[in-house]
Protein backbone atom coordinates (compact mmCIF):
# COMPACT_ATOMS: atom_id res chain seq x y z
CA UNK A 1 0.00 0.00 0.00
CA UNK A 2 1.31 3.27 -0.81
CA UNK A 3 0.57 6.83 -0.17
CA UNK A 4 0.66 10.02 -2.06
CA UNK A 5 2.54 12.95 -0.32
CA UNK A 6 1.91 16.32 -2.38
CA UNK A 7 4.97 18.68 -1.96
CA UNK A 8 4.36 22.33 -3.09
CA UNK A 9 3.71 24.45 -5.43
CA UNK A 10 5.13 26.35 -2.48
CA UNK A 11 8.92 24.77 -2.77
CA UNK A 12 10.20 22.70 0.69
CA UNK A 13 13.49 24.92 -0.02
CA UNK A 14 13.19 28.02 -1.86
CA UNK A 15 10.54 30.62 -2.67
CA UNK A 16 9.83 29.42 -5.92
CA UNK A 17 6.38 27.62 -7.18
CA UNK A 18 6.34 23.63 -8.40
CA UNK A 19 5.08 20.65 -7.22
CA UNK A 20 6.03 17.29 -6.58
CA UNK A 21 3.76 14.41 -6.00
CA UNK A 22 5.95 11.36 -4.02
CA UNK A 23 4.74 8.05 -3.71
CA UNK A 24 5.20 6.45 -0.57
CA UNK A 25 5.59 3.67 1.28
CA UNK A 26 6.03 3.98 4.89
CA UNK A 27 8.86 6.37 4.89
CA UNK A 28 10.41 4.93 2.00
CA UNK A 29 10.06 6.99 -1.51
CA UNK A 30 9.00 4.71 -4.61
CA UNK A 31 7.99 7.29 -7.21
CA UNK A 32 7.91 10.82 -8.01
CA UNK A 33 6.13 12.90 -10.46
CA UNK A 34 6.90 16.82 -11.21
CA UNK A 35 4.25 19.29 -12.52
CA UNK A 36 6.50 22.33 -13.73
CA UNK A 37 4.88 25.63 -15.70
CA UNK A 38 4.07 27.63 -12.34
CA UNK A 39 5.96 30.56 -13.30
CA UNK A 40 6.08 29.64 -17.37
CA UNK A 41 6.13 33.42 -18.39
CA UNK A 42 6.13 33.19 -22.27
CA UNK A 43 9.20 34.32 -22.50
CA UNK A 44 10.22 32.32 -26.20
CA UNK A 45 7.72 33.58 -27.85
CA UNK A 46 8.40 37.39 -26.07
CA UNK A 47 11.53 37.28 -27.85
CA UNK A 48 10.36 37.20 -30.99
CA UNK A 49 7.80 40.14 -30.44
CA UNK A 50 11.01 42.67 -29.43
CA UNK A 51 13.70 44.11 -31.03
CA UNK A 52 17.70 42.92 -30.34
CA UNK A 53 17.94 45.44 -27.80
CA UNK A 54 15.19 45.38 -25.90
CA UNK A 55 15.85 41.49 -25.38
CA UNK A 56 18.91 42.12 -23.50
CA UNK A 57 17.14 43.23 -20.53
CA UNK A 58 14.63 40.33 -21.43
CA UNK A 59 17.07 37.69 -21.43
CA UNK A 60 18.21 39.18 -18.27
CA UNK A 61 15.21 39.04 -16.30
CA UNK A 62 14.51 34.73 -17.19
CA UNK A 63 16.78 34.29 -13.85
CA UNK A 64 17.39 36.72 -11.15
CA UNK A 65 20.56 35.04 -9.45
CA UNK A 66 22.27 34.10 -13.06
CA UNK A 67 20.82 37.42 -15.28
CA UNK A 68 24.51 38.36 -16.45
CA UNK A 69 25.10 34.40 -18.06
CA UNK A 70 21.65 34.86 -19.68
CA UNK A 71 22.40 38.04 -21.38
CA UNK A 72 26.13 37.17 -22.15
CA UNK A 73 24.91 34.18 -24.34
CA UNK A 74 22.39 35.72 -25.26
CA UNK A 75 24.26 39.00 -26.72
CA UNK A 76 26.97 36.85 -27.66
CA UNK A 77 24.75 34.42 -29.91
CA UNK A 78 23.49 38.28 -31.57
CA UNK A 79 26.84 38.84 -31.82
CA UNK A 80 27.49 35.93 -33.97
CA UNK A 81 24.39 36.15 -36.11
CA UNK A 82 25.47 39.88 -36.70
CA UNK A 83 29.21 38.93 -37.83
CA UNK A 84 31.16 40.87 -35.21
CA UNK A 85 33.48 40.04 -32.46
CA UNK A 86 33.11 42.25 -29.36
CA UNK A 87 36.76 44.11 -28.55
CA UNK A 88 38.88 42.01 -26.20
CA UNK A 89 38.26 44.01 -23.11
CA UNK A 90 34.95 43.57 -22.78
CA UNK A 91 35.26 40.07 -23.45
CA UNK A 92 37.47 40.24 -20.28
CA UNK A 93 34.93 42.16 -18.35
CA UNK A 94 32.32 39.41 -18.93
CA UNK A 95 34.21 36.95 -17.56
CA UNK A 96 34.68 38.94 -14.40
CA UNK A 97 31.12 39.32 -13.84
CA UNK A 98 29.89 36.13 -14.65
CA UNK A 99 32.55 34.20 -12.29
CA UNK A 100 31.49 36.71 -9.71
CA UNK A 101 27.98 35.57 -10.07
CA UNK A 102 28.85 31.83 -10.18
CA UNK A 103 30.88 32.75 -6.50
CA UNK A 104 27.31 34.62 -5.21
CA UNK A 105 25.00 31.75 -6.61
CA UNK A 106 26.83 28.95 -5.01
CA UNK A 107 27.41 30.73 -1.75
CA UNK A 108 23.27 31.45 -1.96
CA UNK A 109 23.19 27.58 -2.36
CA UNK A 110 25.70 26.95 0.77
CA UNK A 111 23.54 28.97 2.74
CA UNK A 112 20.34 27.54 1.68
CA UNK A 113 21.71 24.33 1.98
CA UNK A 114 22.86 24.76 5.98
CA UNK A 115 19.55 26.14 6.64
CA UNK A 116 17.72 22.77 4.91
CA UNK A 117 19.68 20.74 7.16
CA UNK A 118 19.26 22.67 9.93
CA UNK A 119 22.53 24.23 10.32
CA UNK A 120 21.38 27.84 10.75
CA UNK A 121 24.59 29.29 11.69
CA UNK A 122 26.62 28.36 8.09
CA UNK A 123 23.59 29.85 6.61
CA UNK A 124 23.98 33.28 8.15
CA UNK A 125 27.91 32.80 7.34
CA UNK A 126 27.76 32.02 3.88
CA UNK A 127 25.15 34.75 3.19
CA UNK A 128 27.43 37.72 4.85
CA UNK A 129 30.75 36.34 2.78
CA UNK A 130 27.95 36.79 0.14
CA UNK A 131 27.45 40.70 0.67
CA UNK A 132 31.20 40.74 -0.30
CA UNK A 133 30.66 39.43 -3.50
CA UNK A 134 27.20 41.69 -3.93
CA UNK A 135 29.45 44.86 -2.83
CA UNK A 136 32.21 44.42 -5.72
CA UNK A 137 29.66 44.23 -7.98
CA UNK A 138 27.56 46.68 -7.16
CA UNK A 139 31.40 48.60 -7.73
CA UNK A 140 31.78 47.56 -11.27
CA UNK A 141 28.31 47.62 -12.77
CA UNK A 142 26.19 49.63 -10.48
CA UNK A 143 23.89 47.02 -9.50
CA UNK A 144 24.23 44.15 -6.90
CA UNK A 145 22.03 41.79 -8.55
CA UNK A 146 20.40 43.30 -11.85
CA UNK A 147 24.10 44.53 -13.36
CA UNK A 148 22.97 45.50 -16.76
CA UNK A 149 26.51 45.24 -18.09
CA UNK A 150 25.96 43.58 -21.22
CA UNK A 151 25.10 45.38 -24.51
CA UNK A 152 25.16 43.74 -28.28
CA UNK A 153 28.91 44.63 -29.07
CA UNK A 154 30.24 44.44 -25.80
CA UNK A 155 29.52 45.53 -22.22
CA UNK A 156 28.30 49.09 -20.82
CA UNK A 157 30.98 49.90 -18.28
CA UNK A 158 34.69 49.81 -17.66
CA UNK A 159 36.79 48.25 -14.75
CA UNK A 160 38.35 51.19 -13.70
CA UNK A 161 42.03 51.10 -12.20
CA UNK A 162 40.92 52.31 -8.77
CA UNK A 163 38.69 49.44 -8.69
CA UNK A 164 41.26 46.73 -8.45
CA UNK A 165 42.83 47.04 -5.10
CA UNK A 166 39.42 46.93 -3.77
CA UNK A 167 38.67 43.90 -5.79
CA UNK A 168 41.99 42.00 -4.33
CA UNK A 169 40.59 42.30 -1.21
CA UNK A 170 37.26 41.29 -1.44
CA UNK A 171 38.63 38.12 -2.81
CA UNK A 172 41.27 37.74 -0.59
CA UNK A 173 38.33 37.38 2.16
CA UNK A 174 36.28 35.47 -0.07
CA UNK A 175 38.87 32.76 -0.55
CA UNK A 176 39.91 32.34 3.19
CA UNK A 177 35.93 31.99 3.79
CA UNK A 178 35.22 29.44 0.96
CA UNK A 179 38.91 27.65 2.60
CA UNK A 180 37.07 27.55 6.28
CA UNK A 181 33.63 26.16 4.46
CA UNK A 182 35.62 23.39 2.68
CA UNK A 183 37.26 22.22 5.87
CA UNK A 184 33.94 21.89 7.70
CA UNK A 185 32.35 20.32 4.73
CA UNK A 186 34.84 17.40 5.48
CA UNK A 187 34.93 17.42 9.36
CA UNK A 188 31.70 18.60 10.51
CA UNK A 189 29.53 15.89 11.78
CA UNK A 190 25.99 17.62 10.87
CA UNK A 191 27.04 18.29 7.36
CA UNK A 192 28.37 14.80 7.08
CA UNK A 193 25.39 13.11 8.49
CA UNK A 194 23.00 15.03 6.46
CA UNK A 195 24.55 15.05 3.56
CA UNK A 196 26.44 11.81 2.48
CA UNK A 197 24.57 9.08 0.60
CA UNK A 198 21.48 10.87 -0.14
CA UNK A 199 20.03 11.65 -3.06
CA UNK A 200 22.62 9.71 -5.15
CA UNK A 201 22.96 10.09 -8.64
CA UNK A 202 25.01 7.53 -10.16
CA UNK A 203 27.18 8.62 -13.13
CA UNK A 204 25.51 5.78 -15.20
CA UNK A 205 22.28 7.59 -14.09
CA UNK A 206 23.96 11.41 -15.02
CA UNK A 207 24.99 10.55 -18.53
CA UNK A 208 22.02 9.08 -19.39
CA UNK A 209 19.66 11.36 -18.29
CA UNK A 210 22.08 14.75 -19.59
CA UNK A 211 22.40 16.21 -16.47
CA UNK A 212 24.56 19.25 -16.82
CA UNK A 213 26.57 21.71 -14.96
CA UNK A 214 27.52 20.96 -10.65
CA UNK A 215 25.29 17.66 -10.98
CA UNK A 216 26.97 16.44 -13.42
CA UNK A 217 30.15 16.93 -12.15
CA UNK A 218 29.36 16.00 -9.01
CA UNK A 219 28.91 12.27 -10.15
CA UNK A 220 31.95 12.24 -12.13
CA UNK A 221 31.19 13.63 -15.31
CA UNK A 222 33.92 15.98 -16.47
CA UNK A 223 32.15 18.80 -18.37
CA UNK A 224 32.07 22.26 -18.36
CA UNK A 225 31.27 24.66 -21.10
CA UNK A 226 34.13 26.97 -20.21
CA UNK A 227 36.64 24.08 -21.00
CA UNK A 228 34.84 22.48 -23.46
CA UNK A 229 33.69 24.84 -25.66
CA UNK A 230 35.25 27.87 -24.83
CA UNK A 231 33.59 30.77 -25.20
CA UNK A 232 34.44 34.84 -24.26
CA UNK A 233 37.67 35.22 -22.81
CA UNK A 234 37.92 31.90 -21.54
CA UNK A 235 40.22 30.70 -24.03
CA UNK A 236 43.00 32.22 -22.26
CA UNK A 237 41.89 31.68 -18.82
CA UNK A 238 43.24 28.78 -17.06
CA UNK A 239 41.23 26.94 -14.21
CA UNK A 240 40.22 23.22 -12.66
CA UNK A 241 37.08 21.83 -13.54
CA UNK A 242 36.31 20.37 -10.28
CA UNK A 243 34.76 17.34 -10.17
CA UNK A 244 33.93 14.56 -7.32
CA UNK A 245 32.43 10.95 -7.22
CA UNK A 246 30.34 9.93 -5.03
CA UNK A 247 27.11 11.93 -6.98
CA UNK A 248 25.41 12.62 -3.28
CA UNK A 249 24.17 15.87 -1.61
CA UNK A 250 27.44 16.26 -0.29
CA UNK A 251 29.50 16.09 -3.52
CA UNK A 252 27.34 18.50 -4.96
CA UNK A 253 28.20 20.97 -2.37
CA UNK A 254 31.92 20.07 -2.46
CA UNK A 255 31.81 20.58 -6.19
CA UNK A 256 30.55 24.20 -5.80
CA UNK A 257 32.80 24.86 -3.24
CA UNK A 258 35.68 24.05 -5.00
CA UNK A 259 34.51 26.01 -8.25
CA UNK A 260 34.44 29.07 -5.81
CA UNK A 261 37.89 28.82 -5.15
CA UNK A 262 38.37 28.63 -8.92
CA UNK A 263 36.51 31.25 -10.24
CA UNK A 264 38.35 33.31 -7.72
CA UNK A 265 41.90 32.68 -9.62
CA UNK A 266 39.79 33.50 -12.32
CA UNK A 267 38.87 36.90 -11.45
CA UNK A 268 42.21 37.59 -10.21
CA UNK A 269 43.60 36.61 -13.68
CA UNK A 270 41.52 38.51 -15.55
CA UNK A 271 42.24 41.49 -13.80
CA UNK A 272 45.96 41.13 -14.15
CA UNK A 273 45.60 39.96 -17.85
CA UNK A 274 42.99 42.20 -19.35
CA UNK A 275 44.45 44.43 -21.97
CA UNK A 276 43.25 48.22 -22.40
CA UNK A 277 41.45 49.67 -25.54
CA UNK A 278 37.79 50.56 -26.28
CA UNK A 279 34.91 48.19 -23.93
CA UNK A 280 32.15 48.11 -27.07
CA UNK A 281 31.83 48.28 -30.33
CA UNK A 282 28.41 49.15 -32.53
CA UNK A 283 26.37 46.94 -34.31
CA UNK A 284 24.01 47.73 -36.68
CA UNK A 285 20.32 45.85 -35.53
CA UNK A 286 19.63 44.72 -39.19
CA UNK A 287 20.73 41.37 -39.04
CA UNK A 288 20.92 39.37 -42.29
CA UNK A 289 18.86 36.10 -42.11
CA UNK A 290 21.12 33.63 -40.79
CA UNK A 291 20.51 30.74 -37.54
CA UNK A 292 22.88 30.16 -34.30
CA UNK A 293 23.80 28.58 -31.40
CA UNK A 294 25.26 29.80 -28.37
CA UNK A 295 26.84 27.81 -24.98
CA UNK A 296 27.83 28.86 -21.80
CA UNK A 297 28.64 27.36 -18.26
CA UNK A 298 25.86 29.25 -16.21
CA UNK A 299 26.52 28.38 -12.48
CA UNK A 300 23.87 25.68 -12.35
CA UNK A 301 25.18 23.89 -15.79
CA UNK A 302 25.33 24.16 -19.54
CA UNK A 303 23.03 27.28 -20.65
CA UNK A 304 21.80 27.45 -24.33
CA UNK A 305 20.79 29.65 -26.74
CA UNK A 306 19.30 29.34 -30.27
CA UNK A 307 18.50 32.48 -32.63
CA UNK A 308 17.23 32.47 -35.71
CA UNK A 309 16.95 36.13 -37.63
CA UNK A 310 15.10 37.37 -40.75
CA UNK A 311 16.40 40.13 -42.07
CA UNK A 312 14.85 42.68 -39.66
CA UNK A 313 15.31 43.99 -36.13
CA UNK A 314 13.08 41.82 -34.40
CA UNK A 315 14.54 37.96 -34.34
CA UNK A 316 12.27 35.07 -36.19
CA UNK A 317 12.87 32.50 -33.23
CA UNK A 318 14.57 32.42 -29.57
CA UNK A 319 15.11 29.06 -27.94
CA UNK A 320 16.73 29.07 -24.42
CA UNK A 321 17.49 25.76 -22.45
CA UNK A 322 18.29 26.48 -18.90
CA UNK A 323 20.51 24.12 -16.86
CA UNK A 324 17.77 22.87 -14.21
CA UNK A 325 15.47 22.28 -17.09
CA UNK A 326 18.20 20.02 -18.27
CA UNK A 327 18.60 18.61 -14.53
CA UNK A 328 14.94 17.69 -14.05
CA UNK A 329 14.92 14.30 -16.28
CA UNK A 330 17.32 12.56 -13.26
CA UNK A 331 15.28 13.86 -10.22
CA UNK A 332 13.68 10.77 -10.15
CA UNK A 333 17.07 8.14 -9.82
CA UNK A 334 18.13 10.84 -6.89
CA UNK A 335 14.43 10.22 -4.99
CA UNK A 336 13.69 6.96 -5.66
CA UNK A 337 14.68 4.60 -2.62
CA UNK A 338 15.04 7.76 -0.33
CA UNK A 339 13.06 8.73 2.54
CA UNK A 340 10.34 11.98 3.00
CA UNK A 341 12.92 13.68 5.28
CA UNK A 342 16.01 14.06 2.87
CA UNK A 343 13.19 15.96 0.33
CA UNK A 344 14.46 19.49 0.66
CA UNK A 345 17.88 18.82 1.24
CA UNK A 346 17.62 16.63 -1.96
CA UNK A 347 15.83 19.11 -4.54
CA UNK A 348 17.95 21.62 -3.24
CA UNK A 349 21.02 19.60 -4.17
CA UNK A 350 20.64 20.13 -7.89
CA UNK A 351 20.81 23.76 -7.64
CA UNK A 352 16.72 24.57 -8.76
CA UNK A 353 15.61 27.61 -10.57
CA UNK A 354 12.47 27.88 -11.31
CA UNK A 355 10.01 30.82 -12.68
CA UNK A 356 3.57 30.63 -12.11
CA UNK A 357 0.20 29.94 -12.72
CA UNK A 358 -1.40 28.17 -9.77
CA UNK A 359 -3.29 24.27 -9.32
CA UNK A 360 -4.09 21.92 -6.89
CA UNK A 361 -3.65 18.48 -6.34
CA UNK A 362 -7.11 16.99 -4.79
CA UNK A 363 -6.45 13.14 -3.06
CA UNK A 364 -9.50 11.47 -2.21
CA UNK A 365 -9.49 9.65 0.79
CA UNK A 366 -11.45 6.23 -0.01
CA UNK A 367 -9.63 5.98 -3.50
CA UNK A 368 -6.40 7.12 -2.56
CA UNK A 369 -6.67 8.53 -6.44
CA UNK A 370 -5.31 12.05 -7.34
CA UNK A 371 -6.42 14.66 -9.70
CA UNK A 372 -5.34 18.12 -10.23
CA UNK A 373 -8.01 20.71 -10.24
CA UNK A 374 -8.03 24.03 -12.95
CA UNK A 375 -7.85 27.60 -11.35
CA UNK A 376 -11.18 27.48 -13.30
CA UNK A 377 -12.46 24.78 -10.70
CA UNK A 378 -10.96 26.24 -7.75
CA UNK A 379 -12.43 29.44 -8.32
CA UNK A 380 -16.32 28.23 -9.16
CA UNK A 381 -15.51 26.13 -5.73
CA UNK A 382 -15.41 29.08 -4.25
CA UNK A 383 -18.69 31.20 -5.05
CA UNK B 1 34.63 14.84 -32.11
CA UNK B 2 35.23 18.31 -34.27
CA UNK B 3 33.33 19.45 -36.73
CA UNK B 4 34.50 17.48 -39.28
CA UNK B 5 34.40 14.39 -38.22
CA UNK B 6 30.83 14.62 -36.83
CA UNK B 7 30.25 15.66 -41.04
CA UNK B 8 32.13 12.43 -42.17
CA UNK B 9 29.86 10.42 -40.10
CA UNK B 10 26.62 11.82 -40.62
CA UNK B 11 27.32 12.83 -44.38
CA UNK B 12 25.30 9.43 -45.94
CA UNK B 13 22.50 10.57 -44.32
CA UNK B 14 21.81 14.32 -44.50
CA UNK B 15 20.84 16.19 -47.22
CA UNK B 16 23.34 19.61 -46.23
CA UNK B 17 25.63 20.44 -44.03
CA UNK B 18 27.26 23.36 -42.82
CA UNK B 19 29.76 23.80 -40.97
CA UNK B 20 29.79 26.89 -39.14
CA UNK B 21 33.51 26.64 -37.19
CA UNK B 22 35.26 23.78 -35.90
CA UNK B 23 32.86 23.61 -33.01
CA UNK B 24 29.22 23.86 -34.30
CA UNK B 25 27.71 22.29 -37.36
CA UNK B 26 24.08 22.43 -39.08
CA UNK B 27 22.26 19.42 -41.03
CA UNK B 28 19.34 18.86 -42.49
CA UNK B 29 18.15 15.32 -42.79
CA UNK B 30 14.52 13.38 -42.76
CA UNK B 31 12.43 11.26 -40.41
CA UNK B 32 13.16 8.32 -42.35
CA UNK B 33 17.49 8.20 -41.40
CA UNK B 34 16.67 10.19 -38.09
CA UNK B 35 17.14 6.68 -36.23
CA UNK B 36 20.63 6.27 -38.68
CA UNK B 37 22.18 9.09 -37.49
CA UNK B 38 20.82 8.64 -33.48
CA UNK B 39 22.96 5.46 -33.83
CA UNK B 40 25.78 6.16 -35.79
CA UNK B 41 26.11 8.80 -32.98
CA UNK B 42 25.71 6.22 -30.33
CA UNK B 43 28.44 4.12 -31.75
CA UNK B 44 30.77 7.00 -30.98
CA UNK B 45 29.80 7.29 -27.68
CA UNK B 46 27.69 11.11 -27.95
CA UNK B 47 25.48 10.78 -25.09
CA UNK B 48 24.40 14.18 -24.79
CA UNK B 49 21.42 16.18 -26.72
CA UNK B 50 21.31 19.77 -25.28
CA UNK B 51 17.64 20.52 -26.24
CA UNK B 52 14.96 20.28 -28.95
CA UNK B 53 14.01 23.19 -30.73
CA UNK B 54 11.11 23.92 -32.63
CA UNK B 55 10.97 26.25 -35.47
CA UNK B 56 7.57 27.00 -37.34
CA UNK B 57 8.15 28.67 -40.77
CA UNK B 58 5.35 28.71 -42.16
CA UNK B 59 4.26 25.60 -43.88
CA UNK B 60 7.04 23.62 -42.06
CA UNK B 61 7.74 22.70 -38.60
CA UNK B 62 11.58 22.84 -38.29
CA UNK B 63 12.66 20.65 -35.19
CA UNK B 64 16.42 21.00 -34.62
CA UNK B 65 18.42 18.07 -32.22
CA UNK B 66 21.18 19.73 -30.57
CA UNK B 67 23.36 17.06 -30.05
CA UNK B 68 27.24 17.85 -28.06
CA UNK B 69 29.70 15.83 -29.67
CA UNK B 70 32.39 16.81 -27.54
CA UNK B 71 33.62 19.16 -28.43
CA UNK B 72 31.22 20.32 -31.30
CA UNK B 73 27.54 21.02 -31.81
CA UNK B 74 25.28 18.92 -34.08
CA UNK B 75 22.28 20.90 -35.15
CA UNK B 76 20.66 18.60 -36.91
CA UNK B 77 17.46 19.34 -38.62
CA UNK B 78 14.21 17.71 -39.43
CA UNK B 79 11.98 19.56 -41.49
CA UNK B 80 8.16 18.07 -40.93
CA UNK B 81 5.16 19.90 -43.42
CA UNK B 82 2.13 20.75 -41.35
CA UNK B 83 -0.33 18.37 -42.30
CA UNK B 84 2.29 15.22 -41.13
CA UNK B 85 3.52 16.36 -37.72
CA UNK B 86 4.53 13.23 -36.76
CA UNK B 87 7.76 12.11 -35.58
CA UNK B 88 9.10 9.03 -34.01
CA UNK B 89 10.53 9.64 -30.23
CA UNK B 90 14.34 9.38 -29.44
CA UNK B 91 13.71 8.52 -25.96
CA UNK B 92 15.51 5.40 -26.49
CA UNK B 93 18.21 6.04 -27.26
CA UNK B 94 18.75 9.07 -25.92
CA UNK B 95 16.62 8.95 -22.46
CA UNK B 96 17.76 12.66 -21.74
CA UNK B 97 15.16 14.11 -24.44
CA UNK B 98 12.18 12.91 -22.24
CA UNK B 99 11.27 16.38 -21.24
CA UNK B 100 12.05 18.77 -24.51
CA UNK B 101 9.94 16.47 -26.48
CA UNK B 102 6.99 17.17 -24.30
CA UNK B 103 7.70 20.59 -24.54
CA UNK B 104 7.81 20.40 -28.28
CA UNK B 105 4.33 18.15 -28.11
CA UNK B 106 2.56 21.16 -26.33
CA UNK B 107 4.10 24.04 -27.92
CA UNK B 108 4.35 23.02 -31.40
CA UNK B 109 2.00 20.24 -31.95
CA UNK B 110 4.37 17.99 -33.01
CA UNK B 111 3.32 14.37 -32.15
CA UNK B 112 6.11 12.42 -30.99
CA UNK B 113 5.18 8.84 -31.55
CA UNK B 114 6.15 6.15 -28.80
CA UNK B 115 7.03 8.65 -26.40
CA UNK B 116 6.45 6.97 -22.70
CA UNK B 117 4.79 9.92 -20.96
CA UNK B 118 3.18 12.53 -23.55
CA UNK B 119 1.19 14.90 -20.93
CA UNK B 120 1.95 18.51 -20.75
CA UNK B 121 4.60 20.18 -19.11
CA UNK B 122 4.67 23.87 -18.62
CA UNK B 123 0.84 24.83 -19.72
CA UNK B 124 -1.84 24.32 -17.57
CA UNK B 125 -4.04 21.33 -17.89
CA UNK B 126 -7.19 23.50 -18.67
CA UNK B 127 -5.20 24.79 -21.97
CA UNK B 128 -7.17 24.16 -24.84
CA UNK B 129 -6.95 21.53 -27.05
CA UNK B 130 -5.51 22.14 -30.50
CA UNK B 131 -3.73 25.69 -29.78
CA UNK B 132 -0.25 25.35 -29.48
CA UNK B 133 1.54 29.01 -28.80
CA UNK B 134 4.71 28.69 -30.54
CA UNK B 135 2.88 28.59 -33.73
CA UNK B 136 2.68 31.10 -36.48
CA UNK B 137 -1.20 31.37 -36.51
CA UNK B 138 -1.65 31.69 -32.66
CA UNK B 139 0.62 34.75 -33.22
CA UNK B 140 -1.38 36.12 -35.48
CA UNK B 141 -4.50 35.39 -33.64
CA UNK B 142 -2.78 36.90 -29.97
CA UNK B 143 -2.00 40.04 -31.89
Amino acid sequence: MTFVVPIGPQHPALKEPEFFRFEVRGEEIVDVDIHLGYAHRGIEEAFSRRNYKHNIYLSERICGICNVVHSTTYCQAVEQLAGVEPPERAKYIRAIIMELERIHSHLLWLGIAAHQIGFNTLFMLAWRDREYVMDLREMISGGRVHSATNTIGGVRRDVKIEHVPTFLRGLEKLEQSTNYYINLFKSDRTILARCTNLGVLSKEDAIKFCTVGPTARASGLKTDIRRDDPYGAYDALSFDVAIERDGDVWAKGMVRLREILESIQIVRQALKEMPGGPIRIRVGLQIPPNETIERTEAPRGELLYYIRSNGTEIPERVRVRTPTYGNFASMKSMFVGGTIAEIPIVIWGIDPCFACNDRVTLVDSRTGKTRIASFDELRRWRK
Amino acid sequence: MHSNEVATLVKKHVDDIRIVDDRCLFATSDKQRLENILRALRVQKVTHISAITGVDTGNVVEVIYHFDCQPAELNLKIPLPKDDLKIPTITEIFPGAIMYERDLMEMLGVKVEGHPDPRRLFLPDDWPEGEYPLRKEWREKSK
